[in-house]
């Protein structure tokens, strides 16, 4: 489509040709642990894609105990095409979950943490938290009995953490146990609040990482590297990753749809065996470690506080690595990482299997 | 042989052999009625259920497929004529190149 009068319009505006000249000079280096730079462009794109979904779903989803089950019943079975944008919502929530846990622990393993870009670590730290706070409130959503006591063991958890566990958890239940305003809460978190604040990070973090250029792992700085072009090669390597994803993703949307439960019922016992989402098991198998009272105190405010300081450890690894922040290699780092991920992956196995 | 159609036919004669199965197909089934869990809330169906439908979903998805494997397919061609024009330099500006105009 060539419209040279709207071309002309632009150009009498803004600087069209210096945007291209920009997108043109922009250079991304070119070596054999290459492939990770695409994983922050996957989870850009899959981004998207839950923000295009969640807006179809939120056009016929009732926020209320009453209907909240039964809006997401009709959206699978009464509207045209609804299980299709419900499964692929929830599916895409998972993949884009996946990509970021890869995406942080390649930069983990690359150190591309390290000095100037400290800041671009944070921001997608807070991005993953702010994702997997995402995938709660949304779990939520659904308000059957699985969801329900998921919500009420997390926010219980949270509770448990000293001095403002109890702030937080009325802050989250919005009352004193999880009910039709924990939903209407969820709901604004996950539909306004968290919208805006992953906006505004991801904006951040990508002018962070436009203003600092790719980062080069320490083991190829001193080697003589190729740079290709942003604008088309990588470009067009990032479609064809997005559309591989998108294959991926419409296969699980049709394969394993999610299921729905019973509706919730606040008084009923909790279903057997109920188990957070996945990324959350590691977390529920920590806690399971520890016993219920260590030295006259609460385990679990023990093991929660744990939990908490290694979370907070990793959130500051580029502060705390010196060495590579100086360009010199910092194997402790990497054993750091590696035992975190070993950790993270064992934990998660054994809550599915168990 | 003789022995066993003998037996048969007693056996006939007192609890008729045609009778034999439906008579157990009923024990069975209603052992397993006595012994099965109280039934289950009706499982909400989040796939489409009519054939034609499913049949519908499972042909786009092989044609998207198709369609994705054919855009990579594209991307690849495109990939590979930019490289070469960038070996050969043609991307670059030659300032000594006169202006058609």
């Amino acid at each position: 489509m060539n419209c040279p009068r709207l071309k002309e319009w632009l150009e009498e505006r803004y600087d069209l040709e210096g945007m291209k000249r920009l997108a043109k000079s922009k250079l991304i280096p070119e070596h054999r642990y290459d492939l990770w730079y695409y994983t922050g462009g996957i989870t850009l794109f899959l981004f998207i894609i839950q923000f295009l979904t969640g807006m179809l779903l939120a056009f016929y989803y009732v926020p209320h105990i009453d209907f909240a089950h039964k809006s997401i019943i009709e959206i699978v079975t009464k509207l045209n095409m609804g299980w299709f944008f419900r499964s692929l919502h929830h599916w895409g929530a998972q993949l884009t979950i996946v990509f970021l846990f890869i995406h942080l622990f390649g930069t983990l393993l690359l150190k591309s943490y390290r000095k100037p870009r400290e800041l671009v670590w944070v921001t997608g730290f807070i991005l993953l938290g702010i994702s997997i706070f995402f995938g709660l409130s949304g779990y939520l959503l659904l308000w059957d009995e699985r969801a329900f006591a998921a919500v009420r063991v997390a926010t219980g958890g949270a509770g448990a953490f000293p001095f403002i566990g109890g702030f937080i958890k009325a802050f989250l239940r919005g009352s004193m146990d999880v009910t039709g305003d924990t939903l209407l809460r969820f709901y604004a978190f996950h539909v306004a609040i968290l919208p805006i604040l992953t906006l505004g990070l991801i904006g951040l973090h990508i002018l962070l990482v436009q203003h600092h250029g790719m980062s080069v792992p320490l083991s190829l700085q001193a080697e003589k590297r190729r740079e290709i072009p942003f604008f088309p090669n990588v470009f067009y390597k990032d479609l064809a990753i997005w559309l591989v994803i998108t294959g991926v993703l419409v296969t699980l949307t049709v394969f394993l749809p999610p299921e729905i439960g019973v509706k919730a019922d606040p008084l009923a016992p909790p279903p057997e065996n109920v188990k957070p989402e996945w990324y959350f098991l590691f977390l529920m198998e920590t806690l399971k470690l520890f016993p219920g009272v260590i030295l006259g105190m609460n385990g679990e405010t023990i093991a929660i506080m744990l939990v908490a300081a290694a979370i907070l450890f990793f959130f500051l690894i580029p502060f705390f690595d010196r060495k590579s922040a100086l360009g010199e290699k910092s194997p402790l780092f990497t054993w750091i990482g590696v035992i975190y991920l070993l950790y993270f992956l064992t934990m998660t196995a054994v809550g599915f299997l168990s | 042989m003789r022995k066993l159609s003998s037996v048969k036919g007693f056996l006939s004669r007192f609890f008729p052999v045609r009778l034999v199965l439906p008579m157990a197909a009923l024990l069975l089934l209603s052992g397993m009625a006595a012994a099965a869990p109280a039934p289950l809330a009706e499982k909400i169906a989040v796939f489409p259920t009519a054939p034609f439908y499913i049949y519908i979903v499972y042909e786009s998805l092989v044609v998207f497929w198709l369609f994705i494997i054919g855009l990579l397919v594209i991307i690849r061609m495109k990939l590979r004529e930019i490289e070469r024009v960038h070996a050969m330099g043609a991307d670059k500006d030659d300032p000594g190149a006169p202006l058609l105009q």
